[in-house]
């Protein structure tokens, strides 16, 4: 089977910034994406406790390299000051590469 | 000595003791904790119960009665949250950010301090004006709406006298202000009217108004005689809420510990005074004062951290949680309504001397 390199993006951030990150994907033409909530511990204490708009979110997407730099960009703009955010790249291999 | 006494009394119900056994399980670090599901319905559940007796009260009354103290409610809350913002900034020095969501964080009113406070009435066999619940609703966001609106300003001004300083001409820069101003207090208007919070407190009146007593009597049980059960069960998370953020309250800073005492005071005896001007009942006087004097807890974080994510939202969380919401309900609920019986016996008497006054002449 041939198998495809493509990016995978992994933000983990604030569930209330959750609405911006999708958004910044929305305008580059994103519109595949997966979220989980999660808890965790990091620059900004420990996330999670409390009520649920103190949780984190693990937002996973996958994307052709040429978008990924401007995206990236983008979410190290505007996030990265004011909301707890933690962001990494990785790559990663798919079958279908015409999907992302 | 009244006070105290009542006070003391208010410490040992059911609710305030749940609170503060919260608190306690939070501080030897209990793994105890209301599952999420049953502590993001209980707000719920509490508007609702809030919303229909509202409701059912005010097809009793009409909406007539409630316009004034709805409006004067409005000015007293934007008032107020100038006011904050004045302290904040000028004997505080926080940051604009800040000092516009701590002012707009005390401004606006708390639902679960509101349900608190209808307890405490119940309690002490009083009651208070169901038209109040419609109050609660239109106050939520208005405190918001200022403190972004002024927020925006503040930024779009700030950039044009950075563009100012490299261009002369900048007619555009301030049109793209405004436009971005514009769009984002029309989203943030329709993401708080469209909340959860709104959306069920007014659904509830609506359906109360609807139904009236007859109708209520078959759901009673649930959203009557359960309610103060149901704010005990919610006052264990808000006490293991409140106790895992004590240790913040360092952070905090002794100016604004201060400040999420002396504020609460001050707006809710206010309240209490014009309430009663205003010919509110008793009851009604406390709650309307505790709708100025409560802080927002689990509104205020969901909107300012998009309206404006550069303020600190531990200042504000912490501040309005860990320091106001226990003092409101254990102290100052007990203290507005001492004030709130005593301007009440007042006019009484005034009234009496009415009287005798018409009796002479």
């Amino acid at each position: 089977m041939k198998l495809y390199a493509v990016k995978l993006l992994t933000v983990t951030c604030e569930i209330l910034a959750q609405k911006d990150v999708i958004e910044i994907l929305k305008k580059h033409g994103i519109t595949g994406y997966t979220t989980y909530e999660v808890d965790g511990n990091g620059a900004r204490g420990i996330r999670g406790q409390g009520f649920k708009n103190e949780k984190n979110v693990k937002i996973e997407i996958i994307m052709r390299e040429d978008k990924l730099q401007d995206v990236v960009e983008e979410i190290s703009r505007t996030l990265f000051a004011d909301f707890a955010t933690v962001l990494y790249v990785s790559d990663v291999s798919v079958v279908r590469a015409e999907k992302f | 000595m009244d006070i105290l006494q009542l006070i003391q009394s208010n410490l040992l119900t059911p609710v305030i003791l749940f609170f503060l056994f919260g608190i306690i399980a939070a501080r030897i670090k209990s793994d105890l904790k209301i599952p999420e599901a049953i502590s993001e319905f209980l707000p719920i559940y509490l508007l609702a119960a809030i919303g229909l007796h509202g409701g059912i009260e005010m097809r009793n009354t009409g909406f007539e009665n409630m316009l004034i103290p709805m409006l004067v409610a409005i000015c007293l809350s934007l008032l107020f949250t100038l006011n904050h913002y004045q302290i904040l900034r000028r004997l505080g020095n926080l940051s604009i950010f800040d000092s516009y969501a701590l002012a707009s964080t005390y401004g606006a009113v708390g639902a679960v301090t509101f349900s608190v406070g209808l307890s405490f009435l119940k309690n002490q066999g009083v009651a208070s004006e169901g038209y109040l619940a419609a109050v609660l609703a239109v106050l939520e966001p208005v405190a918001f709406i200022l403190a972004i609106f002024l927020t925006n300003m503040a930024v779009s001004k700030q950039i044009r006298t950075k563009k100012q300083s490299f261009v002369k001409d900048n007619a555009s820069g301030i049109d793209v202000g405004f436009q971005e101003t514009r769009t984002k207090l029309s989203q943030i208007l329709h993401e708080s009217i469209t909340g959860k919070a709104i959306v069920i407190l007014l659904g509830s009146i609506v359906i109360g108004y609807v139904i009236g007593e007859s109708g209520f009597a078959s759901i009673k049980i649930v959203f009557d005689d359960m309610f103060t059960g149901a704010i005990v069960i919610f006052m264990i998370e808000m006490g293991i809420v409140a106790g895992q953020r004590l240790d913040d309250i360092k952070k905090v800073g002794v100016f604004l510990t201060a400040f999420a005492v002396i504020v609460p005071t001050f707006n809710g005896v206010i309240g209490v005074l014009v309430a009663t001007a205003m010919g509110l009942s008793l009851g009604g006087a406390v709650m309307f004062g505790l709708l100025l004097a409560s802080a927002s807890f689990i509104a205020a974080p969901a909107v300012l951290r998009h309206a404006i994510p550069q303020a600190n939202p531990s200042l504000y969380i912490t501040s309005a949680l860990g320091i106001t919401f226990p003092y409101n309900i254990i102290v100052l609920l007990p203290v507005m309504f001492t004030v709130s019986t005593f301007v009440h016996n007042m006019e009484g008497s005034i009234d009496l001397f009415h009287y005798v006054l018409k009796d002479w002449v």
